[in-house]
Order: structure tokens, then sequence, then C-alpha cells
């Protein structure tokens, strides 16, 4: 003991002081299972780990890390997609997973309290008895945390008739990256009426303006019925015109999900299976879910959409573990997907729904110039494409040609009128494609932003925003895509 | 006020941001006049109502982009004739409406014009023109600024172009208006309704002299709409469009967000005859009688708890109200000195 103090850096010294030695990690070997996300691709180890269980504990250390200059990163289950909670600049890793207790419970008003490590799932879980649930539904939900999804204003399935994160945050207690408090929102709303929305502006800003400790969320009452639907079809198009069909009519479904022919074929070889058609271009998932009568209705005239763009095969889970086996397929397709592969690059553009078909297409030309094995699993109803390429991350020249068709699958989001991402964030890997949607100006007012929060970027530093000049230490993958760039560029 | 500026289009403002150095005070159709606190003699108005157009409207995607000064009648009318709707409460100008978002959502997880904004094109006090968020539903592409448009009520930036997220318009849809309640009935009937797994697209609970009302809008397929209203015995009536209370002479209005089952509590820190208002995303208003009741209110907030501020009463006194969270103002205030570091908006 004596000895292991003796090489701790003055630093460590005092975060053990404050947390014990159990959770303050520092040893490489320890920090092995903290060097990225599910962005592979973006590795580094952190120069430490604290695990603190209270916003106390995460006040005294932010205080510390503040007087050290020490940047930090928050971090939740680590199943980000774009490198967010990964360390740069030699920063200390704030995890937050310890703190996972469901402080309150309203059901007359209808909110939870809870503490950010809590797992998305758990908390339907804490309420299921009551009839209740949280409804943001990110597919990694058994795994990811509510800090998390608030920070990445995360959306899931479900979130075209129920909104994002945000449209279910109502307040947050955070840890200012000096180390003081700030409440915002309130269970009774997310702004008085003579403040501003900060909880809105808050949700969404990937862990670089403060750490949240406890945040208060709205609960749904459960309908009264659910329907799963899913239908084949020959062609992609065919899939998509289904979608805008059903969404013209009037109808509001919980979840339109889409997935090509070879997701299917990749999730029907793997433990995902679930017995979709496996000869079909594509399989549309629809969800209705309402009172009893309500939905029936509904269920007939999606079932009639199906016919009409000439479904090969149409089916509706007959009891709940049935709708289980058709959602194990959608929820399972990256996993699915990543065993075609070492590494997967998954893409989250965005377009209007009217213009699905036609950038499906594209983005098929893309992948076929620059040859590789492009994957589409996506809510179509939101128009959130997850085109999805596996690749050899050990192969330069096949990492390059991942490189080069990402960026231009989401340059052609943004020619249709879209974003570069519907729900998994900026964080490290698109720092350069931020700038296809936002110029200069654009870009500064939100640095600007940031700095109202975190006026020395000692929070995440070197995420969502490219910082050229100041940045010390630039991720490996932006120096990737840069490199693609420059290459491209001659 | 020293003048009234009347820009023809963002490039025209942006240009005259620029050359101000005095302050500004931005308008739409200036109905709000009477709600903020007075403005310093030298302050200029900018009136945004010339910048009108819509730019575009995607009914299929349920997506619009309209000028900020365009009113808020015209976009419904356009809507309309497409089969969508711009889910949620309040009149003026778009911008005004979403810088002041005088009333949230009219039901607990319903469209606000919060949950609206999908992004905007706006100016800086220093002429600095800048784009937030996305024209489609869903980006999380950067830091969401346009959330700080909403009530902002003018003072951190100018927005010329708002993305808005639409809906299809409901296929029936039927106004409730349950009155003569007592203050327990009230209460048992909002809360009840507020907690549907279907709520309704619309609930407000009034006192005043005549006692309590719950009214509301049930909206969706036709039976639906029939059998909310047996289940919950809710009389058919007209539209409920008093959204806010009326200041008496020398009285005050109230405004603050409070919880459904605190609202007795709130009622009892108030004089009985106060008249009363609650929307159902949480927004109330309270008439109160005289600035002397107004403060003793304010005073047993916290205690209720709720939050509150004067919304209409002398001009010195507007946005008075109970204190707002130390590190959530110093953020606020960290905000305004990063956007408008010479105070320019006021
Ligand atoms: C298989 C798979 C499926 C997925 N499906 C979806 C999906 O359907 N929809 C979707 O939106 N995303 C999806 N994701 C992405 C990911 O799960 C979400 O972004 C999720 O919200 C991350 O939560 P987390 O707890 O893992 O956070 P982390 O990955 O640990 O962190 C994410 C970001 O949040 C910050 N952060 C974490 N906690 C806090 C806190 N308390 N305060 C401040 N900042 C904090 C971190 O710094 C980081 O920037 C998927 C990921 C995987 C691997
Ligand atoms: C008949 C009528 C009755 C009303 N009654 C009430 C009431 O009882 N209670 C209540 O709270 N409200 C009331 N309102 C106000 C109304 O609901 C909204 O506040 C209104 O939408 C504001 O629109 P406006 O164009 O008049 O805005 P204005 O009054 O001109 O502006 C409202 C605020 O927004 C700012 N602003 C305006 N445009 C922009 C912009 N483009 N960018 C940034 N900031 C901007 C202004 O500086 C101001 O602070 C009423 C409105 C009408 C028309």
């Amino acid at each position: 003991m004596a000895m292991l103090a003796r090489r701790m850096r003055p630093l460590e010294r005092s975060l053990v002081r404050l947390l014990g030695r159990e959770r303050v990690l520092h040893s490489p070997d320890a920090l092995l299972a903290w060097e990225c996300d599910g962005f592979t691709v973006h590795r580094r180890r952190p120069r430490a780990v604290v695990l603190p269980e209270s916003t106390d504990e995460v006040q005294a250390v932010v205080r510390a890390l503040h007087d050290a200059s020490v940047p930090f990163v928050p971090r939740g289950a680590g199943t980000c997609l774009s490198g967010g909670p990964t360390a740069n600049a030699d920063a200390v890793v704030v995890d937050l997973a310890r703190m996972r207790k469901v402080l309150q419970i309203s059901t007359e008003d209808l909110f939870a309290v809870v503490q950010p490590g809590v797992v998305n799932l758990d908390l339907t879980a804490a309420v299921h008895h009551l009839g209740l649930h949280y409804a943001p539904d990110p597919s990694s939900q058994s795994v990811c945390t509510i800090g998390g999804n608030f920070a990445e204003n995360s959306g899931g399935p479900h979130c075209f008739k129920y909104g994002m994160t945000v449209d279910h945050v109502l307040g947050a207690l955070v840890v200012l990256p000096d180390g003081s408090l700030a409440r915002l929102g309130d269970a009774a709303g997310a702004r008085a009426p003579h403040g501003l929305d900060l909880t809105g502006l808050f949700c969404g800003s990937e862990g670089t303006f403060a750490i949240a400790t406890e945040i208060t969320v709205r609960l749904c009452r459960d309908q009264e019925a659910v329907r799963t639907l899913l239908a084949s079809f020959p062609t992609m198009a065919a899939a998509c015109r289904t979608v805008s069909d059903v969404v013209a009519a009037g109808l509001l479904p919980a979840a339109l999900e889409i997935l090509d022919q070879a997701t299917i074929r990749a999730v029907e070889a793997s433990v995902y299976r679930a017995g979709y058609p496996a000869d079909a271009a594509a399989v549309l998932l629809v969800e209705l879910d309402g009172p009893t009568e309500v939905v029936a209705e509904e269920a007939a005239e999606v079932m009639a959409v199906f016919a009409r763009h000439g479904a090969l095969h149409r089916e509706e889970a007959s009891s709940p573990a049935d709708r289980k086996r058709l959602w194990k397929g959608r929820k399972g397709a990256f996993g699915a997907m990543g065993r075609l592969n070492t590494d997967l690059y998954v893409l989250d553009g965005v377009v209007p729904r009217t213009r699905l078909e036609e950038a499906l297409e594209r983005i098929a030309a893309i992948g076929r110039k620059h040859g590789v094995v492009l994957t589409n699993v996506f809510h179509a109803g939101d128009g959130n494409l997850h085109p999805n390429i596996s690749f050899d991350g050990r192969d330069a020249d096949q990492t390059a040609r991942t490189i080069a068709a990402g960026r231009e699958i989401l340059q052609l989001c943004v020619d249709l009128g879209g974003s570069v991402t519907g729900e998994h964030g900026i964080g490290s890997e698109k720092l350069e494609h931020v700038a296809m949607m936002y110029g200069p100006a654009d870009l500064d007012v939100m640095a600007r932003v940031r700095r109202a929060w975190n006026p020395r970027d000692l929070c995440n530093p070197g995420k969502v925003l490219p910082q050229r000049s100041s940045c010390a230490e630039v991720a490996k993958w932006p120096q990737m895509v840069a490199r693609v760039l420059d290459e491209e560029h001659g | 006020m020293n003048g009234v500026a009347r820009p023809a289009n963002a490039a025209e403002l942006a240009e005259l941001l620029r050359s101000k150095s005095g302050p500004v005070r931005l308008r739409g159709n200036g109905s709000r006049a009477d709600r903020v606190p007075p403005a310093a003699t030298g302050t200029i108005a900018i009136e945004l109502r010339n910048l009108a157009t819509i730019d575009r409207l995607d009914a299929a995607d349920f997506t619009c982009s309209v000028d900020a000064g365009l009113d808020r009648s015209t976009l419904d009318d356009e809507l309309a004739a497409r089969g969508v709707e711009l889910p949620c409460a309040g009149a003026g100008t778009l911008g005004g409406l979403f810088a002041s978002d005088p009333i949230g959502a009219t039901m607990f997880g319903g469209a606000s014009p919060r949950s609206l904004l999908l992004g905007l094109e706006g100016v800086l006090a220093d002429g600095t023109r800048f784009r937030s968020g996305a024209r489609v539903v869903k980006s999380v592409a950067g830091f969401d600024v346009h959330r700080l448009l909403v009530g902002s009520h003018g003072t951190l930036f100018a927005a010329t172009r708002l993305h808005l997220r639409l809906r299809a318009r409901p296929r029936a849809a039927a106004w409730f208006r349950n009155d003569a309640l007592d203050e327990a009935g009230a209460r048992t009937l909002f809360v009840a309704l507020r907690g549907l797994a279907v709520p309704p697209a619309a609930l407000h609970w009034r006192r005043d002299a005549r006692g309590h009302t719950v009214a509301g809008c049930i909206a969706g397929r036709a039976n639906h709409v029939a059998a909310t209203m047996r289940a919950h015995h809710l009389r058919e009536g007209a539209p409920f469009v008093d959204l806010h209370l009326q200041r008496t002479p020398g009285g005050e209005v109230l405004g603050g967000i409070v919880l459904p089952s605190r609202v007795p509590a709130l009622l009892a820190a108030a004089p009985p005859d106060a008249p009363f208002l609650v929307h159902g995303g949480g927004r109330f208003e309270i008439g109160l009688s005289s600035p002397a009741e107004s403060d003793a209110f304010v005073a047993a907030a916290p205690r209720v708890p709720c939050e509150a501020c004067i919304l209409l009463g002398e001009p010195a006194r507007r946005r008075r109200g109970t204190p707002i969270d130390p590190g959530q103002s110093r953020i606020a205030a960290e905000l305004k000195r990063a956007l408008d570091p010479d105070g320019i908006l006021v």
C-alpha cells in the first residue's frame, strides 16, 4: 500500500483520499476497459478512472480536478457510438455507473428522479408494476444509462411517436466544471416562466457542459393494447413507400423500423434469429399502441397498406413472446452485423422521410463505389438511417475506404436537407463532419455557449466542436478522416 | 422607445444590429409589450413583422421553415389547407410566440414551443448571423442553441427563421367543459385525464367566481374520442380559448409551474377568491388583487412548492418572482455574456 501510494501522482493521491483506493483506478491494466466506447476506432487510455457514488463525491472529485487543471470525462455505460466518453488529453474518467438509485417515483404527478447511472431498462422495470414506463428506448437500453441518454439526447425505435430523451427530461442537478451545483428545470416543468430552457440546452451536450448527478424524467402510462406487425417486400422502395403511406394516412405508429436484405441475412445467421423472410429485400416492423379498439382499426389499415404495396409476407405477433421474437432481430441487428468482420462502423444520418428511397439508392451506389460491405437498419418513421459498414480495422486500405464512404454518405444526408447525426452524437467521430452542416459562425456561437458552462474546457475536451487551433490532443479518428480528406483533395 | 426600425429581411436586420451601439428591443406584433419591464430611454425597437414568408412547407415530412415575423394565423391557414397543424397554443408572430412561450404545453408531455422548434437561423446583437439545429425531425448535431430562444424574451439573439415540427390534424376532436365542480372534484378529474395513456390534446383547470371548471379537447380516432368522453363523463362545450387571466385594476397576474398534487397547497397559499388557471403542461396563472397579496404569495411559494413570477403588473415589478437556483442564474448570466456581451438586447 505504501509503495503504491508512493508511485501515485499527487492528484491520484488526493482522489484516493476522497473516494478510497477501490474507487480510484490508475494502473494501466485496470484502465483497459475504459479506453474506448462503442466507437472502437478511437482508443485512448484515461489517466485514471474514479467511481463516485453520490453528488457530494462527484463535487469533491470535480473540485480536485479543477484545482489541478486536469480535464475529466463523464461516463455512463460506455455504449456511445461516437467516442463521447473516451478520454482525450490525459483526462480522468468520472464513471457514474455506481450512481444507480431511483430516488423518487411519483405515480400521481408521473415523474421519477434518478441517479445518472440508472440503466434505461431498469427504470421501466422499477415502475412496471405501477402500469408506467420510461418511453425513450435506445436499442442499447438494457445497458445504457439515463445519464448517457440525457447527455446524448438519445432516441430509439419508439421515438417516432413518443419523442427523444429531450421530450422526457424535466430537470436535472448538475455539477459544473468548477465543482459547484446548478439545478435545471423541475419536476413541474422544464422551465419556469422567468427562466431559460437550460434543461433542453443541456440535453445532447455530450458531457461537455457539466456532469448530471440527478435527472428528473417523465413517466408514461402503459398503453392498453400493443400490436406488432411485420411485412416483407420485394424492393426497398416498396418498403419506404409503405412507410410514407402509413404516415400520410394520419396513423401514428409507436415504431416504424426497416431492415435491408443484408441485415436480415446477418440477423438470421446469428443468435438474434427472428424468423424474418431471408429472401426479402426489406422487412418493415410496425408497432401500434393505444386503446384496444383504436389499435384494432389501425392494424387493419396498416395491413391494407402493406397489401397495396405488394408485401410478400405479412404477419402479426400473436403473443407477447412472439412480439419479443419480432423485435429480437431488430434490436440485435448491430450485434449480428458486428460478426461480419472485426469492426463495424455504425453511421447515423438523417434525411427527410420522403427522401428515404432516394437516399438508400444513392447510399448503395456510394458503397459500390468504395467497395465496402454496407447494410442498413433504420428508424424509417424519422428518416434516421443507420448505414453500417463492416470492415477490418487492421487493414489500412479497408479503413480508409470505410471512412471515405461514411463521409460521402453523411454529406449526402446533408445535401438532402438532413443531418449528420440523428441520435449518436458528434463525439470525436464526427468532428470533421459537423462542418458539413454548420459554418464557422454557427460553430463559434456553439463554442461560446459551451464556454458559458465550461470556461476552461476541462469537461470532456476535444468533443463535439472541431478545435483545430486550440486542441493539443486530437483523437486518432479525426486524424484519419483528415488524412482521407487530404488524399481526396490531392 | 426611441424609434422603430423595420428591417425587410435577415441581412438588413444583421446590418442594423451591426451599426447599433445602444439598447435594442426586439418586437413581433408587440402584443407582449405590457408584460415586460419598461425599456430605458434611448432604446430602439426593431420590429420583425416584415420577415414574413413561409420558406418551405413539407406537409408529408411534418416540417416547415418560416420567417420569425410571420403571423401565426397566416401559417395556421396554410397548414390547415394541407391537413397538418402546429400543435401548440399561442398567438402573435412565430418569433414572439417562441421567445415568450406564454403557455408551455397545454398537456403534460404534449407539444410545447420547446418541443416543436427543430432549429433556427438567427442574428446576434453584434450582427453575426448563425444557424442552429436542423430542418429534419431528428438531429443531435452540435449544441441546441435554438432552445435558448424559448423564454428568452428577445434578450439573447433575434430569430429570423424557425424550423418547426408539425403534426397531422386529428381525425376527430371534441371539446369538453365540466364546470360547477368543487376543488376536490376538479382535481380528481384533472389528475385522471392528465394520467391517461392517451391524454387529452389540451387540458385546463380554472377557478373563478363561478367555481371550478375542467376543460379541454379529446382528439384522435372517432371511437377513442367518444369512449374517452363517455368514460370520464365529459360534457361537450365550446373550445377553451381564454388561456390567460386578465389583470384587475391595481392587481397583478402571476405565472409559474406547479405539480398537480401541489395545486391544493398552492390554492391554500392564495386568497380563497383569487382567479386561478392551470394548463395540463404544468404552467399556472393566478390573479391577485394587490402587490401586497402577490408578495405574500411569492413568499409562500417555496413551501407549496412552486416557482412563480409577476406576468402582469406595474412595469417595474414585472418578472419579479421566486428566486431562481443560483447555479442556474449563473449559467443564464454567462450565456447572456457569451451571446450579447455588451447587453444590447433588452
Ligand atoms: C448496440 C447499440 C445500440 C444502440 N442503439 C441506440 C439507439 O437506438 N438510439 C440511440 O440514441 N443510441 C443508441 N446507441 C448509442 C448509445 O447507447 C447511446 O448514446 C446512449 O445514450 C449512451 O449511454 P451510456 O450510458 O452508454 O453513455 P456513455 O457512452 O458512457 O456516454 C455517452 C456520452 O454521455 C456523456 N455522459 C454520460 N453520463 C453523463 C452524465 N451523467 N452527465 C453528463 N454527461 C454524461 C459522456 O461523456 C459521453 O459523451 C446504441 C449503442 C449500441 C452499442
Ligand atoms: C390577443 C392576444 C392576447 C394575448 N394574451 C396574452 C396573455 O394574456 N398572457 C400572455 O402571457 N401572453 C398573451 N399574449 C401573447 C402571446 O400569446 C405571445 O406572447 C405572442 O405570441 C407574442 O407574439 P408577438 O408577435 O406579439 O410578440 P411580441 O410581444 O412582439 O414579443 C414577445 C417577446 O418575444 C421577443 N421576440 C419577438 N420576436 C422575436 C424574434 N424574432 N427573436 C427573438 N425574440 C423575439 C420580444 O422581444 C418579446 O420579449 C396575447 C397575444 C395576443 C395576440
